[in-house]
């Protein structure tokens, strides 16, 4: 079953308790969250993985690792070290990582964070509290929030929940439902009244990316052969050539030589 | 014959000293500390420049091979060992600086036994480590024969085009393979870089870059070491000219600048690879739509031609005009030209297309250059070292060696002897490394490591364990006092006020300061920046001028009306969408002003605490001593007040205090 997290936009009034809730749970130092707030982009770092942004005025939504269903890093690592469990998290195995930070070039949203004032660095971001998910229990920004904003569960049911809402309630809200399809689907899923594009997410893309690249990397052992077989060809046709040349001058081989 | 190599030797070493520096730096204080690497910007320098770039630049191996062994082309011949030389180095280099550039350089093996064969950073990896492993056991055979062992050499012959043929699929597989490491970022390349096509460019690039690089070092080879010097350099006398070196033993293979035309060829082959690639390039804009990117006039289009013009439209241009076909300077320059197009080819998928997703400019920092540099000089040096000491280029290596003179007789002044210098070049390099070493510790060392350096603001805001109370320190200087959260957030717009105070905080804060707003303690403070909003609003209005500030007056005081602060426009005029968060202002000049820190903390707590003190039942609830803590531990000494004190102090700590409640009985 793969789990998923509903944001409401509407009903987040922006108090950060998730934020303080997921430095809490992931023992994260606080103080360097904070200054990372002020001093990043989008509020995101290395110590401080979820981040509550200022979508419209008075609408705020949260920012964090968006745990797609082909997740562009999970394709991306050349040590398999990012994987999409079942369960519905995109995890991260810092004892595979070797610090090529291509996941952080290859997720379309921005997402993985460096260690960069550390000597021994790691990538760090959201896992929507995997440990917490297998136990059965929810994340800890889904357990923090006062408001309900945030809702965890199955990622149908809570689609279909989404979609209701939406339908329900026309007038307010915009009727789509963020990471549904964006990227091939994500499990982090938003309604909202406002435009998130505040979030700094890329211009919507309905194909996910792995999609660019896996069907040509998986001809690569066919492309090696093909370039051998053509190469060998090639010189057979050269050597032949050459030999007919000779048997009639064989001045103008040595010559080439 | 003088060692015309020397000066280049000596930068070289230089250049590695530096680099060696900046690589126990990197090691030392992590990528943080050394390089300027963001979460923007995660790749830079050492992977795009080194890895990239550089081992485009080292195709020679590959397209040579392809030419001689393939092709059976026996005339370019010479030029296989050069260019396996070449493609050994350049891998080896990109190999070095992507040791220092992954974040965990003790675990460069784990992609040999973790896989995953969905990532295409995965098969440059091993496409780059088989076919580096191949440039060596193509290099062996130099190695052996300086030592001597036929047997070995003649044994790595017998298997020369098999190696060949597998080296070349390699290599057309991991060059199309760096392309395609780009694929990922459709959204985050500029459209003028980003294609579906980019892995065949980066193999056909590749191949024209490699044999660009073959003809360049050819030509500085010449330059540096043919008897007969290609650029015009007089022969010294006494030297014995290549008609002498051919008669020679041993020597039958020797070439000098009857190799150009040879050159020539190759140079042309190159300039038609790049100019069939710069016009994919070109049809593939038109196919993709993106064409008007080019005519934008923007920096990356800028970039983009430049690219086109290096990469191809010089070099088929020097390579088409007789004259400089036949010169080994316009022959170097087209070559040069075609492979400083490519490189920068590179660094524009790699880096620069970036810059405008990315919202930010990423310039390497000293450290970066260093060691990106430094890796590259290094690669030089062991170039002159296997150039000098192996047949690589021709057999004269035992001349070059002769003539290098590894005793020198040097009589010493002081000491009035003779005495014989071991290898001057050690001497030389040990004298360099005493300058550099030192010079490179002090530039190249991190100006921070581990803490990056912050002013951490200390808080202004505190709260008790309840949460009930918030006592603030609005001045910072120790002293605190309770602060009317609740009124602030119901003044300020109820539920939805949060974000006025607390999303616009300092670094290092946890909300915003008082003191911010109210930044004198005593007297009213002017808030408005005038000098901010001056040049603010010339730029916002595009104003023109030497100084387009001088020329903003206007717009808020009104033309030809006295220039005073009551002529002025209301803020709200402007700022009609910040202006939820105060309400809309009576006047220009009550927003310009705020109250006193003493005077807003007094006013919003006196007022109501005297208000409130009769309802409460507590006279001393509009005391000073009744917020002011240290006032309050103070006056504690005195008995007089003790009793009545100490409930008070309770109620600033949230706790329920005793008095309260039997005061509030009583009355």
């Amino acid at each position: 079953m793969t789990n998923s997290i509903l944001i409401d936009t509407t009903k987040c009034t922006g108090c950060e308790r998730c934020v303080a809730a997921c430095i809490d749970a992931n023992k994260l130092d606080p103080h360097k969250a904070d200054i990372d707030r002020a001093q990043t982009e989008d509020g995101l770092s290395s110590n401080r993985w979820a981040n509550i942004q200022k979508v419209a005025d008075d609408r705020f939504a949260r920012k964090s690792c968006m745990h797609c269903l082909e997740p562009s890093c999970v394709s991306a690592c050349l040590v398999g070290g990012i994987t999409k469990t079942p369960e519905g998290p995109v995890v991260y195995d810092p004892t595979k990582c070797i610090g090529c930070r291509y996941c952080m070039l290859a997720c379309p949203f921005h997402i993985p964070r460096y260690e960069w004032e550390n000597a021994v660095p790691y990538m760090r971001k959201c896992d929507m509290c995997f440990e917490r998910v297998q136990q059965g229990g929810k994340p800890a920004c889904v357990d923090a929030c006062p408001n309900g904003a945030l809702v965890f569960g199955s990622r149908k049911e809570l689609l279909q929940k989404a979609q209701e809402i939406v339908a329900a309630n026309g007038s307010t809200y915009i009727p789509h439902v963020w990471g549904e399809t964006e990227f091939g689907g994500t499990s982090v899923l938003y309604i909202s009244d406002e435009d998130l594009s505040a979030l700094g997410w890329p211009e919507p893309q309905t194909a996910a990316i792995p999609g660019l690249t896996e069907p040509l990397i998986s001809k690569t052992p066919f492309i090696g052969l093909g370039v051998a077989t053509c190469l060998l060809s090639v010189n057979w046709i050269v050597r032949r050539r050459m030999k007919l040349a000779g048997e009639i001058d064989n001045h103008e081989v040595e010559r080439n030589d | 014959m003088t060692d015309r190599t020397r000066p280049i030797k000596d930068i070289f070493w230089i250049l590695a000293l530096c680099g060696l520096v900046a690589g126990i730096f990197r090691m030392w204080f992590g990528l943080g500390a050394t390089t300027n690497l963001t979460d923007a910007m995660p790749w830079g320098l050492w992977k795009v420049l080194n890895m990239v770039a550089g081992v485009a630049l080292s195709t020679s191996g590959f397209t040579v091979g392809f030419l001689v062994y393939v092709l059976r082309l026996e005339r370019f011949r010479p030029l296989m060992k050069p260019a396996i030389l070449i493609a050994f180095l350049g891998y080896g280099c990109s190999m070095t600086a992507l040791l220092f550039d992954i974040g965990l350089p003790h675990r460069f093996w784990h992609p040999i036994l973790m896989w995953n064969e969905h990532s295409f950073l995965f098969e440059v990896f091993w496409c780059v480590l088989l076919y580096f492993t191949i440039t060596f056991i193509e290099m062996l055979p130099n190695i052996f024969e300086r030592l001597r062992a036929e047997r070995l050499v003649r044994l790595l012959h017998a298997g020369t085009f098999g190696v060949v043929i597998v080296g070349i699929s390699l290599s057309s597989l991991h060059h199309s393979s760096l392309g395609s490491l780009f694929l990922v970022t459709p959204l985050r390349l500029h459209a003028l870089w980003y294609s579906s096509w980019l892995p065949w460019f980066f193999v056909l690039s590749a191949m024209g870059g490699g044999i660009m690089m073959i003809v360049l070092v050819r030509i500085l080879y010449a330059r540096w070491y043919d008897p007969e010097p290609v650029f015009g350099t007089q022969l010294e006398p006494g030297v014995p000219g290549p008609a002498d070196l051919l008669s020679l033993p041993g020597v039958s293979r020797g070439y000098t600048s009857r190799d150009m035309p040879m050159l020539a060829g190759l140079a042309s082959i190159g300039a038609g690879i790049m100019s069939c690639y710069a016009v994919l390039k070109v049809v593939d804009l038109v196919r993709l739509g993106s064409w008007n990117a080019l005519l934008a006039g923007t920096w990356e289009s800028w970039l983009y031609s430049a690219e086109l013009i290096l990469t191809a439209i010089l070099p088929i241009i020097l390579v088409a005009i007789p004259r400089t076909r036949r010169s080994p300077v316009g022959l170097g320059a087209a070559a040069l030209s075609g492979a400083f197009g490519l490189a920068l080819n590179r660094l524009d998928v790699g880096i620069f297309g970036y810059f405008r997703d990315a919202h930010t400019v990423y310039f390497p920092s000293l450290a970066e250059w260093a060691l990106g540099i430094g890796v590259i000089a290094a690669a030089g040096l062991v170039f002159f070292f296997i150039v000098e000491n192996t047949a690589v280029f021709d057999n004269n290596w035992r001349q070059r060696y002769l003539s290098r003179g590894v005793f020198h007789a040097t009589f010493d002044r002081w000491s009035h002897v003779w005495f014989a210098v071991l290898m001057s070049g050690v001497h030389r390099v040990t004298l360099l490394a005493v300058f550099v070493l030192p010079l490179a510790w002090v530039f190249l060392y991190p100006a921070y490591h581990n803490e990056k350096p912050i002013t951490v603001v200390q808080a202004s805001v505190g709260m008790d364990n309840m949460r009930a109370n918030l006592r603030i320190d609005g001045d910072r200087q120790g002293v605190l006092a309770e602060f009317a959260h609740a009124e602030h957030q119901q003044r300020l717009g109820g539920d939805s006020s949060c974000a006025a105070c607390h999303h616009v905080s300092l670094p290092g804060d946890r909300s915003t300061p008082c003191s911010r707003c109210h930044s004198d303690m005593i007297f009213a403070t002017k808030i408005f920046d005038h000098s901010f909003h001056t040049v603010a609003v010339a730029e916002k209005e595009h104003l023109a001028g030497l100084y387009p500030a001088n020329h903003s007056c206007a717009l808020c005081h009104g033309d030809g009306l006295p220039k005073t602060a009551s002529t002025v426009k209301t803020c709200y005029e402007c700022h009609r969408d910040d202006m939820w968060l105060v309400g809309r202002p009576d006047s220009a000049v009550s927003l310009m002003n705020a109250p006193s820190f003493r005077d807003a903390m007094h006013g919003t707590c006196i007022t109501c605490h005297t208000r409130e003190k009769e309802r409460v039942g507590r006279p001393q609830l509009d005391e000073c001593a009744t917020c002011h803590r240290s006032l309050t531990a103070r006056r504690l000494a005195t008995a007089s007040h003790a009793q009545d004190d100490n409930a008070l102090g309770a109620v600033a700590f949230g706790e329920r205090p005793v008095g309260a409640s039997d005061s509030g009985s009583s009355h």
